[in-house]
């Protein structure tokens, strides 16, 4: 095993191949506080991508409703009861990933869900954290909780996936960090679905390989964001692409959301894969759940995000989220107008903080009637 | 009346007993004008048997930690031109269908490219040594055997409710409805050998080294296998490797993966190499 830096950590960690960094990597932020759970995003990819013969149970992106939903069933629980204590010492994280868990003769820790594991894609669906006791509805704040995680593979800086797999049939894209299976030399021994935490990869039994989520890769070379992006109805999603944090640009959506206001964070840090998809955290969760699925930095992460109506660029920035089909890579600000910017320097939308707002009165006297307004 | 009773318990003994083949220390093919068609074939009743021990792949992760398959028996008989391997294993849980988490039974015949005193590194061979491989799985036997290619096929309770290929716009069995059909279908649209619908049971490979296994030009491979609950026979034939046939000696290897212990891939019990020769019949 190499030694590699992972910032996510605040430390060097083992990894099966040396650091090798793409020259972009692509990357995303979800807003997790505005997801409905529609599944838009997971019909659009299932249409896109997964509508073939041994794909059926495939959902490279799935909703789940958190604490109970999981798809693979308890995928996270397993490997979290497997990876022991995960403790962090400010912000660096003193357990082990699972790399550095291995067992004797395997590449990383992991473990490989059964077939009923995928039988209940939506289990969990809408369940509160606790029972609702009788009148419990009627006090301010509920104890009661769940909100919506959306998931897709994580593109991760060090992927369990391309480490797990003995033949190299898993490689990262060095122009965008695009994590792929490449389906001419996968000969289907299942080890990167055993190896995934996050169990973003998926067996076909039918062309007996291993397939994945591949970030809509035709899409993003032409500089449009992928599917389950640009059809989300709650507007929570925004690709881009993430720099190192010591080269954090503040004008770089991502960055500025990641790198300089730490709203955004990534899911199960304690891994070790550095994982691309990163998470504003929900901000009517206990400290420690969040703690537990987006690290230390949760809590302030929360505050950051309550606060961003006074924070004008935050604010701004937040506005740009599924407002445009295209890749925003700069953003800029002048008083209430917010503008995302593509890598051709070209504008892609310019939009206003705030919508003006036309009050009409219920009386038409033109046409002496009386409206009324429905929502 | 004594002496007459156990004379006829020590002849029903005797009679009982089907002579076993014959045991030998190397592989043996023993020269035939006609090659068995399938592992039940009386013409191996003939052939001397090589029983090799099975070890664990200890040479890269992952590695297969518990000893499962102890032993495989290996018979062989040769033409001349092809050689006919009949390789029988224990295993009394019948794993042929693939899907996630499921793994499927399957062996390996491995022989070095070359004749050459040196063999490459038993396990894949080496950047020195090209080796052959031929390859057999239970799911690909299953398919030639007759089952469809189709999810209902492994999973006859699997509800669907449509594919793009099966609009009703598209012709079946038209050009159209094919490219879409493999629109669905990535490793079947590149070539994968290994995913298509299946013709034999078999698949002819060739590697220099762990994790390089790849495509290897024909050796006329074919393969059949039989599941009792007794384990598998399965007989591979191939091309006999180029010179051997007289006085010369080659290696040859074999690996076993039972789908019930999860073994795939790198996770498989394995032999070193074992002398391997052709023998005319006394
Ligand atoms: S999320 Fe899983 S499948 Fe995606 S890159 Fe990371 S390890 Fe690989
Ligand atoms: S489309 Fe958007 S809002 Fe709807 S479930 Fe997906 S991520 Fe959530």
């Amino acid at each position: 095993m190499a030694r590699v830096y992972n910032w996510q950590l605040g430390r060097e960690m083992s990894y099966w191949y040396p650091e090798s960094r793409p020259k972009r990597q692509f990357a995303a932020v979800f807003d997790t506080n505005k997801c409905i759970a529609c599944q838009t995003c997971t019909l659009a990819c299932k249409t896109t991508w997964t509508s073939g013969k041994g794909q059926e149970y495939m959902l490279w992106n799935n909703v789940e409703t958190k604490p109970y939903g999981s798809y693979p069933l308890a995928y996270d629980l397993k490997l979290l009861e497997m990876l022991n204590s995960q403790q962090w010492e400010g912000e660096k994280y003193t357990g082990q990933t699972v790399f550095e868990s291995a067992p004797a003769g395997e590449r990383v820790l992991g473990w490989r869900p059964e077939q009923q594991d995928y039988a209940y894609p939506n289990v969990g669906e809408d369940d509160c954290a606790n029972q609702v006791d009788t009148g419990a509805l009627m006090k301010l704040p509920h104890m009661s909780w769940f909100f919506y995680l959306a998931r897709i593979c994580n593109h991760c800086s060090y992927p369990a996936c391309l480490s797990s797999c003995p033949r190299g049939s898993i490689y990262k894209r060095q122009e965008d960090g695009i994590v792929l299976v490449d389906q001419n030399r996968c000969r289907g021994y299942q080890e990167c679905v055993k190896g995934c935490p996050y169990k973003k990869v998926f067996f076909n039994p039918m062309t007996g390989t291993s397939e994945k989520c591949i970030a809509c890769y035709p899409k993003i070379e032409q500089g449009i964001q992928p599917q389950c992006f640009v059809n989300c109805i709650g507007k929570i999603r925004l690709a881009g692409y993430i720099s190192r944090p010591e080269q954090a640009r503040a004008d770089n959506p991502i960055d500025y959301l990641v790198h300089i206001k730490k709203v955004a964070l990534p899911l199960f840090p304690q891994y070790g894969l550095e994982p691309n998809i990163y998470y504003i955290p929900p901000i009517h969760v206990p400290d420690n759940f969040n703690r537990q699925l987006f690290g230390p930095r949760a809590t302030e992460a929360v505050k950051t995000y309550r606060n961003a109506f006074n924070d004008r660029d935050l604010a701004g920035l937040l506005c740009l989220f599924g407002s445009t089909e295209r890749m925003v890579t700069r953003f800029t600000r002048q008083g209430d107008v917010i503008t995302g910017i593509e890598d051709s320097g070209a504008a892609a939308v310019r939009i206003p903080m705030n919508e003006p707002v036309h009050i009409r009165p219920a009386q038409d006297p033109r046409n002496q009637l009386v409206r009324i307004n429905c929502p | 009346m004594k002496t007459t009773i156990a004379l006829l318990i020590v002849l029903l003994v005797l009679g009982g007993c089907r002579r076993g083949p014959e045991l030998v220390p190397e592989v043996v093919a023993l020269k035939t004008d006609n090659l068995p068609a399938s592992p039940g074939d009386s013409a191996w009743d003939r052939a001397p048997e090589h029983v090799a021990r099975l070890l664990l792949q200890d040479l890269v992760e992952p590695r297969q930690m518990k000893a499962t398959t102890q032993e495989v028996r290996v018979r062989a008989l040769s033409d001349g031109a092809q050689v006919v391997f009949r390789l029988s294993w224990a295993d009394d849980d019948l794993s042929d269908a693939p899907g996630p988490g499921k793994m499927v039974d399957a062996c390996a015949v491995q022989i070095p490219a070359k004749l050459s005193a040196e063999p490459p590194a038993p396990q894949m061979g080496d950047d020195d040594g090209l080796v052959q491989v031929t390859y057999w799985r239970a799911d690909w036997q299953a398919a030639v055997n007759g089952r469809g290619d189709s999810i209902k096929d492994l999973y006859p309770n699997a509800v669907v409710d449509h594919y793009p290929f099966d609009a009703q716009s598209l012709e079946k069995g038209s050009d159209a409805q094919k490219e879409m059909a493999r629109r669905y279908a990535p490793a079947r649209a590149l070539g994968n050998l290994r995913a298509g619908p299946r013709e034999k049971p078999v698949e002819d490979l060739i590697a220099n080294g762990p994790g390089t296994l790849s495509p290897g030009p024909s050796l006329d491979s074919a393969g059949s296998g039989q599941h009792t609950r007794q384990g598998w026979a399965v007989q591979i034939s191939r091309k006999l490797p180029e010179g051997l046939g007289g006085s010369e000696r080659t290696q040859i290897a074999f690996a076993v993966w039972q789908g019930s212990e999860q073994e795939s891939g790198a996770r498989k019990m394995r032999t070193g190499w074992i002398p391997f020769v052709v023998r005319t019949a006394p």
